[in-house]
Formats: structure tokens, sequence, C-alpha cells
């Protein structure tokens, strides 16, 4: 039954991940062009993202059809609010990798330590593992893996922590103090992609729990922050 | 030291929303109907069996489910009109705000004087539109002020505007839509305590439909109001609780159950039986 | 290049043909059949008419016969006679009929309403002589004859016919006015006289209306009942009256050829009564239609 309704919902899961890979690779792509100072691969990067927002706008328009004409309830219309939300997430984790693609072209040709290089590479391949998790999570409609993602998104932020405690040591050459600006705001984009990363995962619960819920509250303080 | 939160937390709501699914907010609600393992025979067929629900005052509740589930049945048994079928066996205990409507001594009449009906198809008499209102509270002894009854009456179904001038134009002459509000006027004029509309709008067209909806959640300030329907959107967008019928088939009988009863909104946002789940996204039936 | 798409016929051909022709005879025979029931009664009235003519008058009308038999007067006693037997006899039937209609349709159990209906189609076949004679023996026998005894022998004719038109047109009414007027709480019984027998009304009226132009013109009933009569004009009923049926018999039986002729024009009276009679019901019917919305 409501065969043309189940292929709809099935093509607009199915361009929501392959918009979450394109992600991934935009990511990496952003990583590798700040590591190598790889110009060209952040002007890749930067136009890579057209695909992303095209995936975007289609899945928001198949979401609105499908709204308008199919009246999904239940178990559906969990469905499809979620990947109305993951949607939304995903465009935003693509804005940052290009963010992080711009200020690597910006970036002053400076030789930084190799804690902090690797300080960085831990926290973008943390971002990687997350988005994995959380589309994998989705995929398999599997709860325990989505709420998992809050641990990670902690070592994220401690990382984000050490890195910003890194750049202050960093010197104080006017090269330097620019390519710790900078640093600053690639650390920040790469935080905010662990954040929608377990938006995500939320998104995952939601569906299968059908309870509106954030997996941490950031106002409140957790055990080891006190 | 930087403490933590170097970044400026503007795009994550602070207060963690925990949906509440305690008691639902029916408790406080008087109990108009109880019914207690109800079960409708006609001769060897059981139409439905074993139901259990509760209905609460000035709430619009709605059966929802498949053709031949028995929904029709349930409702017919809520004003005794299944006594007008002769092989029609009730069991069970069906207690109106603390009576047995089948039990000793009570005459269905009386029951149908606080328990109204509404049909599938306009059914006015072939009466004028004014006759058609008043018979009813004349033939009862409620003949005083009449006309005041009346136009509360028409008012109150959302057609005095419409009629005002012709009510003495015979029924027949106004439109489904226009007949079926007149029905509406014509079992609330003798002012009973719950209304049964058993598929009010399933023979009118989507305008007339949508008064008829609208007219229902002006209508339950008053009276305690089950609707039967088979369109489940329209369960979704009138009816406070809703109750799933379902045909159980095994290998000696079928007989229909309530499968389902909650909320609406929990109905069709995240219902608990998995029947329930296939039938409200119309992945059977 | 030939068209690969071969042509359809339009015309009939074959068994499509011969069917056409079948139905045209069938149609053809039907008309026939129809044209002569109608010739039928044409026969019948003109050659009544025609021999009712020459007794025809406004005398005949309002004069009553000759008192030793003679020449002139006409049949006004027989006219009130028979409009007071067939009025007595519908007061009676058409009550009884109805009420008999309205218990087998709305209240009746199916064990009680099935031996009913059979005496009722039984009483309807009965052949109306011995409707007579029984009547004679329960009301005439040691007494005289009178007019109300004619009347309840020919209650006893209407009775069914009443009872079924009555039936016929309540059964008509659709079961959703009756589930109205019952979920409003309204009791079965005056949910009858207040929805159900106003809708039914004309069909009912029309069902008499036919009893009484088949009342008025039985013979066998009123010959046992009512025939032994004084030719004034009177209104007593208890003792027999002059009536239309009867006098028809005694006048075609009389050697006085003017007799025979008031005898056509008696005939032509009843006949043209039963035409204006059937003419008022088929009006009635047609009104009670649009009553009803159809």
């Amino acid at each position: 039954m409501r065969t043309t309704f189940q292929d709809e919902l099935n093509l607009l899961e199915t361009t929501l991940q392959e918009e979450g890979a394109l992600v991934l690779r935009a990511l990496r792509g952003a990583l590798n062009a700040l590591e190598q100072r790889d110009h060209e691969l952040a002007d890749e990067v930067i136009a890579f993202d057209d695909d992303v927002d095209d995936r975007y706008i289609r899945i928001e328009e198949g979401i609105q059809s499908l709204l308008a004409r199919q009246t999904p309830v239940a178990s559906d219309l969990r469905l499809v609010l979620a990947i109305l939300h993951i949607n939304l997430h995903l465009e935003r984790m693509a804005d940052y990798c290009v963010t992080v693609a711009k200020l690597s072209k910006l970036v002053p040709d400076v030789e930084p330590s190799p804690r902090f290089v690797e300080g960085f590479e831990e926290m973008g391949s943390r971002c990687e593992e997350m988005i994995r998790i959380a589309l994998d999570s989705f995929s398999d409609r599997d709860l325990e893996r989505a709420e998992s993602l809050v641990e990670l998104d902690e070592l994220i932020d401690r990382a984000n922590r050490r890195v910003v405690e890194r750049i202050l040591e960093l010197g104080s050459s006017e090269a330097m103090r620019e390519y710790g600006l900078r640093m600053v705001i690639v650390s920040r984009a790469l935080e905010r992609i662990g954040d929608h990363a377990v938006d995500i995962g939320e998104q995952v619960a939601y569906l299968l729990t059908a309870e509106f819920r954030e997996f941490t509250d950031a106002s409140h303080k957790t055990a080891h922050e006190l | 030291m930087m403490n933590d939160n170097v970044t400026i937390p503007v795009d994550v709501a602070p207060v963690e929303i925990a949906q509440e699914r305690g008691a639902p907010e029916t408790a406080q609600r008087e109990v108009v109907f109880d019914v207690r393992d109800l079960g409708v025979h006609y001769g060897s067929t059981t139409a439905i069996s074993g139901v259990n629900l509760e209905i609460y005052r000035n709430l619009i509740t709605a059966m929802i489910g498949p053709s031949g589930c028995g929904k029709s049945t349930f409702i017919r048994c809520l004003n005794r009109m299944n006594d007008l079928v002769p092989s029609a066996r009730v069991t069970g205990n069906l207690m109106y705000r603390g009576q047995d409507i089948y039990g000793e001594g009570v005459d269905p009449v009386a029951v149908r004087r606080q328990i109204g009906m509404v049909f599938q198809r306009p059914n006015p008499f072939p009466k004028s539109i004014y006759d058609n209102v008043a018979w009813g509270p004349r033939v009862l002894g409620l003949k005083k002020r009449l006309d005041e009854r009346v136009e509360k009456a028409l008012r109150g179904a959302a057609l005095w505007e419409e009629v005002k001038d012709r009510l003495k134009r015979s029924a027949l002459s106004l439109s489904g839509g226009q007949q079926q509000r007149l029905c509406i006027a014509r079992a609330i004029a003798i002012e009973p305590d719950v209304l049964l509309l058993d598929e009010p709008a399933s023979a009118l067209d989507p305008i007339a439909t949508a008064a008829i909806e609208e007219l229902m959640h002006d209508l339950k300030r008053d009276y305690t109001i089950v609707i039967v329907t088979h369109n489940m959107q329209q369960a979704a967008r009138v009816a406070d609780m809703t109750a799933f019928f379902s045909l159980e088939v095994d290998e000696s009988h079928r007989s229909g159950v309530l499968v389902e009863y909650d909320n609406t909104d929990r109905l069709f946002t995240n219902p608990s039986d998995k029947r329930t789940e296939d039938y409200v996204t119309g992945r059977f039936g | 290049m030939a068209a690969a798409t071969p042509q359809v016929s339009l015309r009939a051909t074959g068994s499509l043909r011969r069917r056409r022709i079948v139905n045209k005879i069938m149609e053809g025979v039907g008309t026939a059949a129809a044209l002569l029931a109608v010739a039928v009664l044409v026969v019948v009235t003109v050659s009544v008419a025609v021999r009712a003519a020459p007794a025809l008058s406004w005398d005949f009308l309002t004069q009553p016969p000759n008192l030793f038999g003679g020449p002139g007067g006409g049949i006004s006693s027989a006219i009130i006679g028979s409009a007071l037997i067939v009025g007595m006899a519908t007061a009676l039937a058409l009550p009884v009929g109805v009420l008999i209609a309205i218990y087998l349709t709305e209240f009746a159990p199916r064990a009680v309403a099935a031996p009913i209906q059979l005496a009722l189609d039984v009483l309807n076949g009965l052949p109306t002589i011995v409707v007579g004679i029984f009547v004679y023996g329960i009301l005439v026998i040691g007494h005289l004859q009178s007019a109300y005894a004619g009347a309840v022998a020919l209650s006893i004719v209407m009775l069914p016919l009443v009872s079924r038109a009555a039936q016929e047109t309540l059964l008509l009414v659709p079961s959703a006015l009756r589930e109205a007027s019952l979920a409003l709480g309204v009791s079965r019984w005056r949910t009858v006289v207040g929805v159900i027998l106003p809708t039914t009304f004309g069909g009912i009226m029309t069902g008499a209306v036919l009893a009484v132009a088949r009342a008025a013109g039985e013979t066998a009933p009123l010959l046992f009942t009512c025939s032994i009569f004084s030719p004034d004009v009177s209104t007593d009923v208890t003792k027999a009256l002059p009536n239309i049926p009867v006098l028809i018999f005694t006048y075609s039986e009389q050697p006085d050829p003017a007799l025979h002729e008031q005898a056509w024009g008696a005939a032509l009276v009843l006949m043209v009564f039963v035409l204006v009679a059937s003419l008022g019901a088929k009006a009635l019917l047609a009104r009670s239609r649009r009553k009803l919305g159809r």
C-alpha cells in the first residue's frame, strides 16, 4: 500500500545520506587543504558546496511536497521531520567546511608546533567519526549509537579547549598572532560540526522514541565541569 | 586559564524539553460512558467483542477503523438503536453516568431522549424547516417558547442565518450540507446530553464537511460528542480522543475489537499498537 | 500502403440485426396489447353510453322512480342510497384497514405478521357473494334487510383493498425517517402518527378512493342484505335503501324497455363515478409523491 509514498520517503532518505557523504568529503578536503596549505584543494572544496546545496534544496522541496500531498502521520511524520532537521544540520556542517577551506587560504605561511598540528588532526578525525556515526545511526535506526555521540562531542569540546590553550603558547610575532586568530575560528568551526552531529543524533532519538529531547543541556554544568 | 564555553551558545535551547508521558489530561474529566467488555451479536455472528473504554464529558471522541470493524455497531449501542435490529444481542456492561443502559426497566425511549443521534445520510422529515426542529420538542412536551427553542437550535447548528427567512419552506428544498445541519439542529433542539454522529459528513462535499467539523468544535462546549468516521484525517482534525477498531479474524470466527484508545495527538504521532500504526500510516486496509 | 487498423462496422449485421427485428416485433406486440385494453374500455363505455342516452336527463338524476313503475322518474333515491351505504362502509373499512396496515408494518413480529397477511389475502380473494350470504346470516336473518347490513358487507370487501394499499405506502417510507424520529426519543406510536402517517396520507387516500370505486359497484353482497326496498328517497339506514347496483339488476329484469334504458343510464352513472374516482386517486398520489420529495 502507498508504494508511491514509500518510494518518495526512501528517495528522501537516500538523498540525505548522499548529502552526508558529500559533507564527509568536504570535511576531509578542507582538513587536507589546511594541513597541506593546498589552495587549489581549498577552492575545490568551496566549489563543492554547490553539490551539497543542491541536495539540500531537493530535500526541502521534496518534504514540502510530501507534507502537502500525503499527510504523513505517526512514524512517517517523525521520519519526515527528522529528515527535515538533519538536512539543515548537514547543510550547516558543509558551510563550516567551506569556512575552514577559506581560512586555510588566508592563513599566513608559518610553521606551528607539531603538538599543535596533532591537536587539530585529532579534532578533525573526531569530527569525521562523529559524522559517520550520526549517519549510520540514522540509517540503522540505532538509538544507542546515536546517544554515544554525546561522549564523542565531549572529546571534541576538550580538544577545542586544548587547541585554544596551545594557540596562546604559539608566540607573539605578528604572523603567529594572525595564525592564532584564524585557527581559533577553524577550531570553533570543527567544534560546531561536532555539535551538529550530536543534533543529528537527537533527531534519530526523536524518530525512534517520539520524544523531543536534548542529549545534554549546555547551560547546566555536567559533573566533570564542576 | 580560559574557562570552557569559548563559544557563544546562541543556537542551543537552554532548557531540556521532556515530554511528559504520565497521566493524560482526561484524568480530570467526568466519565459519561463507562464501557466494560461490551459485545454485540447478530444471531450467531459476532459484530464486536471485548470493548473497554471510557468516554469523557465535553470532549469529541472519534471511532476510526476499516469497514466492517464494528464502529457503527458500537455507537448504536450507546443509544440503544441496536434494539431496532431483531436479532441483535448485547453482552457486557454499558454504564451511562452510572446507570446501566441495558438494565432492568430502562426505557430505550428515555435513553434516546438524553443521547441523540445524527445519521450518515441527512434524513429531515418531509415537513417545513421550522416543523422539523419544533416537532421533537412539541411531542416530548417542551412546548413553551417554541420559537426561541427553534432559533437557538438553528443557531447552534450554524444554520439560522441561512434559513431564518424561509422557515416555512420544506426542509427538502435545502442542500445536502444544510439538511445535515438541520438534522443536527433537530437533535439539539431537545437538549440532549450526548450527541452521536454516525459518519455525519461522509455524504457531503468538502465545504459542507468543513462546516460540520467547525460546528463540532462549538458543539462540544455544551454536549459530549461521539463520532464515527472512516476518514482518518477528519478524526485527526476534530477529535480529542480517538478509538481505533479493527477486525480480529481467527479460525472459528471474526469480530470487531478495540485495538487502541488514546489522545488523538498521541495516536497519530506515536501509536502504541503496531496495528494502529499500520492503519493510520495507510500501510493496510 | 493500406491502413493496418481493421474497420469496425457500425451498421447492424447478423445477430445484431436479428435482435433488432425481434425488438421491433415485441414493441409492436406490446403496443397492440395496450391498445386492445384501451379499445375494450372504449367499446364498453361507448356501448353503455349509447344505450343510456335516451334515459339521460336532469330529471333522471334528481327524481326518484315512479311509484307504480311507470315511465318518467329517475334514480335519485338509488344515488342517495348508494352514497349512504358506501359512505358507511368506508367509515368502517378505512380506519380498520389503516390500523391493520400500521400494525403489520410497524409493530408486528414476523411470526405474527405472516398469518395475518395471509388472512387478508384470502379475504381479498373471497367471492363477494359469499360475503353477502355471510352478512345475511348474521345481520339479516331474524330481522329485516337494512342499509347498514349492506354497509357491513361492503366494508368486508373493501377492507383488504384499503389495508393492502396502506401497507404498500407505509413500506415506501424510508426507514431513515423512522430512525430519525426514534433517535429523538419519540415513542414508536408517536413516530407513526407524527412522521409516517402524514407522509403516507396521499397513498392511503388513493387506496381508499379505489376501494370506494370498487365497492360502489358490488352487487352480490347487496342482493342479500339490501335489495328489498321501497323506491322513495329515504335516509333511514335501518331499513333497506335503494342502491344503484341492485337497481340495475332489477330494472334489467323488467319487461318495460323504458326501465331498461334507465338501467343503462344507471350503469353509465356508475362508470362515470369510477372514472372520476380513479382520476382523483391518481392526482392524490402524484401530490403525495411530490410531498415526499421524489
